[in-house]
């Protein structure tokens, strides 16, 4: 339909000729024929622009418009590199930072889960938060209990988790992360094999066959997603299983296993204890809505039936510990440690972005007053706002979008930290990828950045004489826009201070950490796991490897001291439980009162000389202290302080009364032959703990073994390993480390907290000095004439230094004033929905001043220099 | 060729200049030029049609479909765009044509009350 732009220059030239000819007819010259012609016709290029505009869609003249002021913009951009690649870098950090972390928030906290009807699998936890307990767990005569009373459930899974010893599927034998599951667990969590069957019905009970199914994990990375496994048979401990099937990829939850097996593969799940005993306490408890049901339904029906179960039975329910139950959906189960975190993150990034913004603003306006003349003579010439808006608009446009093109590109690299320290706090943060969602946030930020930066400028008004902006070529500066520029940089530095104040405090509470007397030596103790899986639990065999391993070892060259034990520090934290009751001779409780609960920690003879514990009474165990022998016993200092008067425990007895222990028979009592130095296993920061020591050789319960080294501890790992394989050659030796990277690794959370929130206000401090320093810089060159007035007056140029460094320390004081206040504002409002908010203490506060002060002082230093080496003549002559 | 001086040109009314450009085609086809030419000639030189409104309007009245267009060549043996009234131009022009008579005679009857009165 419409006609190409030939077709038109031939009408025109068509009508040119025409009109030509008929001049020359009439007897004009046909030069001057031609010019008249021409004149006559007016402007060629308009008519035929407005010729082709008949033909195009309205918007098209809008588009057309704003592609012509994107190009005006790239150019005028060009010009000004240095702003442009600041304000898209800045832009870039801002937006790449937002939209990482946002997409790792959609993924961990708002999408479903792969389990079919997820939104009906809830997951139900009891703790005793009196007794530090956070998850209890729940015992087999409880789950039945639950499973013959509660009807808003229609169906529960269970799932312990045990440690085998594998072998059968390749590679030497090792230990593996199990779960044991009961029949109805694959239907209630709703997840599909990927390959063969899940573990069901039939699987249940006594007599029925070893059943493991594999998890997709450990399918893919360790056997190579072979599909020949199934059918296999693997060597579970003592018993052996076929593996069935592979599961479908899905969120690892309780906990991250290898292999997931029948009830049958575990003998413990089929003794007298798991079934009977009502505080033997091991399994995690899933559960399907009934239809009709909701989970708020449930969870009323349940904690009813779980209070009537605490009544009938008060002896398995610690009254100190204030057992609770607690329902929620799975998902809300998995996402909630990370929200707080992820929340956290995403408001750090939001105030980059508000920092970002008003740095670019900040830039944007101090060049949009250089450039007032330009717009004045443009509004001269007869440019409504509109069109000037545009223009600016275009500018911010094209701006914006290359900061987000770069925020995308840089947010792939983001998403990938993110999700690795999210994973921490949420499994789900593994499956974090890179997705469209980080583009439409890139793009919604842009845009929005967009149209906000094009609104700061103000426009040259119409009615003002514009015969000043036209005349003068310097720049002026109004009031009001230095008001403004005032207000950017203060908000920044507002910020800033919010960010840092926050980073400081992570730091502080790190090094806390990290600089905490533990109470051992740890540089040069070397830990390995060597779990009782071929010996098996308390048995006599398994003393006598304990005895021959330390024996062995301890000739090895470069080994000081050898010993067993039962527990790593921090490494096993929480694998014990709250610890276990006990009382001892001589010692009434009041009325009412419970029994105290202690750590129960197994050592071997030698145990406190590795690692480097004082005993402060009495003796060490020794190797007499056997099976078979009087029962004895170490313990903590504050054990003996808080139970005997004057600490004097040696000699006392002392007997563990927890209910657990009840189908032992009546407990015995042990003498205590030692009272030990304080030391915490469970928290890298100690507090008191009540801890007490067994032998290890009378209980036959160990599975950690402590090395002391002479000189390079990793040295001994080859040699230490080879001779515990020459005395079972099936014995797994594993996760050697010191005391020292233990400890490092249980803080790694923290340090990347730390790591992570001080990146954050590392670039948010970067910014707000280039946005101080920006806003200075422009100040003083605004006010090069007056400066030139006053050293040519005789002021010395050290009072406009001072003047200038006394100005950008005054912006950052009202800026800190302004953050110190905003933020203890949000800290208050925050406390309101977090449980863990604290307020900074004062080093981090005043930390974070002093850093801004001085990041304020070197952001003024060039533009104060500057302004004093004004040169007097050449201000004065600008005018 | 006399010259009109400027007070004595009129300015086109606006929305007049496409029924113009109808009734000059109603007898056949022109193109761009004659058109304009035609124009300023019927009215004693009273009405010019700037070239810059001609063309695109031209154009935008074959957009709508009450013109054609065709090229051909001149008399001066100048090929050119003729333009012709289609059928649904032929219908506008005869609505134009009634419109601007009731036009014409309302903006008489408020600017002459008497002359209009007797008719």
């Amino acid at each position: 339909m419409c006609p190409d732009k030939d077709d038109l220059d031939e009408e025109i030239r068509g009508h040119l000729a025409i009109s030509i000819k008929e001049r020359i007819e009439r007897g004009e010259d046909p030069s001057s024929a031609r010019l008249a012609a021409l004149r006559e016709f007016g402007n060629v290029t308009l008519t035929r622009d407005s010729m082709r505009g008949v033909w195009l869609p309205r918007w098209f003249d809008a588009a057309e418009a704003l592609g012509r002021d994107i190009r005006f913009a790239l150019r005028a951009l060009l010009r000004a590199k240095g702003l442009a690649a600041t304000v898209v870098v800045t832009l870039a950090l801002g937006i790449g930072a937002n939209a990482a972390i946002f997409s790792v928030v959609r993924n961990v906290l708002l999408r479903p889960l792969v389990n079919r009807d997820e939104d009906r699998l809830i997951y139900i936890r009891q703790s005793a938060p009196g007794i530090g307990a956070e998850n209890t767990t729940f015992s087999v005569p409880e789950i039945d209990d639950l499973k013959s009373r509660v009807t808003t459930i229609s169906a529960f899974g269970d799932f312990s988790t045990v440690d085998f010893a594998m072998a059968g599927l390749g590679g030497e034998p090792r230990m593996v992360k199990a779960g044991v599951v009961g029949g109805s667990f694959f239907d209630v969590m709703g997840l599909r094999p990927v390959l063969g069957r899940l573990i069901n019905a039939q699987d249940d009970g006594p007599n029925a066959a070893g059943a493991a199914v594999l998890t997709h994990r450990f399918w893919t990375t360790s056997l190579n997603s072979d599909p020949t496994v199934i059918g296999k048979t693997i060597r579970l401990g003592p018993r052996t299983a076929t593996v069935v099937g592979v599961l479908e990829p899905s969120v690892p939850y309780p906990a991250a296993t290898e292999i997931i097996a029948n009830v049958v593969t575990s003998p413990h799940h089929l003794g007298a204890t798991m079934v009977t005993n009502r505080t033997h306490r091991m399994t995690e408890l899933f559960g399907r809505l009934a239809p009709g049901a909701s989970v708020e339904g449930a969870r009323a029906e349940l904690t009813s039936v779980h209070a009537a179960l605490m009544r009938e039975h008060p002896d398995s329910y610690s009254t100190r510990g204030n057992v609770q139950l607690r329902v929620r959906t799975l998902r809300d189960q998995i996402a909630s440690p990370a929200r707080t975190i992820l929340l956290l993150l995403l408001a750090a990034a939001a105030v980059v972005f508000v920092i970002a913004c008003s740095n670019v603003a900040n830039l944007i306006l101090a060049r949009s007053v250089r450039r007032e003349g330009e717009l004045a003579v443009r509004a001269a010439l007869g440019a409504g706002s509109g069109a000037l808006r545009r223009t600016l608009l275009a500018e911010s446009l094209v701006l914006c979008g290359a900061g987000a093109v770069l925020g995308v590109v840089l947010a792939r690299p983001f998403v990938a930290l993110v999700s690795g320290y999210a994973a921490r706090f949420s499994v789900r943060a593994l499956e974090v990828s890179v997705d469209a969602s980080v583009l439409w946030v890139g793009a919604g930020l842009a845009m929005a950045a967009a149209v906000l930066l094009a609104y700061v400028p103000r426009l040259p008004s119409p009615h003002a004489p514009a015969g000043l902006g036209l005349a003068t070529g310097g720049v002026r500066i109004t009031p009001g826009t230095n008001r403004r520029l005032r207000v950017f940089a203060t908000t920044q530095i507002a910020f800033s201070f919010v960010l840092l104040a926050g980073a400081g405090t992570l730091l502080a509470t790190l090094v806390a950490l990290q600089t905490a007397r533990t109470g051992y030596d740890m540089r040069q103790v070397l830990t390995f796991n060597i779990p009782a899986a071929v010996t098996g639990f308390g048995d006599p065999k398994a003393i006598a490897f304990y005895q021959e391993t330390t024996r062995r070892i301890s000739r090895l060259p470069g080994v000081e001291r050898v010993a067993v034990g039962s527990f790593v520090p921090w490494r096993d934290a929480g694998s014990m439980g709250p610890g276990f009751q006990f009382t001892v001779e001589g010692y009434t409780p009041a009325d009412g009162e419970e029994d105290l609960r202690g750590r129960m920690r197994m050592v071997g003879p030698r145990f406190f000389a590795v690692l480097g514990v004082p005993v402060l009474a009495g003796r060490d165990f020794t190797e007499g202290d056997r099976r078979g022998k009087e029962p004895v016993t170490i313990v903590s200092q504050s054990v003996a302080q808080r139970l005997f008067a004057n600490g004097d425990a040696v000699n006392r007895h002392l007997t563990w009364t927890d209910p657990v222990f009840s189908i032992y028979g009546k407990p015995i009592p042990s003498r205590i032959v030692g009272v030990v130095a304080d030391v915490d296993d469970e928290n890298v920061v100690p507090g008191p703990a009540l801890t007490i020591y067994q032998p290890a050789y009378q209980s036959g319960v160990a599975g950690r073994l402590f090395v002391r080294a002479a000189g390079d501890p990793y040295a001994l790992v080859p040699a230490v390993t080879r001779v515990v394989r020459e005395i079972a050659a099936d014995q797994p030796v594993e996760r050697a480390a010191t005391l020292e990277d233990v400890r490092a690794e249980v803080l790694s959370p923290e340090r990347v907290n730390a790591f992570v929130f001080s990146g954050f206000a590392g670039i948010a401090l970067l910014i707000a000095v280039v946005g101080v320093a920006g806003v200075l810089a422009f100040s003083v060159s605004a006010r090069t004439r007056e400066f030139g007035v006053r050293l040519a007056i005789g002021s010395a140029p050290r009072h406009l230094l001072a003047g200038v460094l006394s100005e950008g320390v005054r912006i950052a004081a009202i800026g800190i004033a302004a953050g110190a206040a905003g933020g203890y504002v949000l800290a208050l409002v925050a406390a309101r929905f977090f449980a863990t908010v604290e307020l900074p203490g004062a080093l981090p506060v005043i930390g974070a001043t002093a850093v801004l002060i001085g990041a304020a002082v070197v952001a003024s230093l060039m533009p104060a220099a500057r302004a004093s080496r004004v040169d007097v003549l050449q201000a004065l002559r600008s005018e | 060729m006399a010259k009109h001086p400027d007070e004595q040109r009129l300015e086109l009314l606006q929305g007049t200049l496409d029924m113009l450009i109808l009734r000059t085609l109603q007898w056949g086809s022109r193109h761009g030029h004659g058109i304009g030419q035609a124009i300023r000639a019927q009215s004693d030189d009273l009405l010019k049609v700037e070239t810059g409104s001609l063309y695109p309007a031209l154009h935008r009245l074959v957009k709508r479909g009450w013109l054609k267009a065709e090229w051909g060549v001149s008399e001066a043996n100048q090929r050119a765009k003729y333009y012709e009234l289609t059928a649904a131009g032929k219908a506008q022009l005869s609505r134009e044509r009634d419109r601007w008579s009731q036009l014409v005679n309302a903006i008489g009857r408020i600017m002459n009350p008497a002359s209009a009165s007797k008719e």
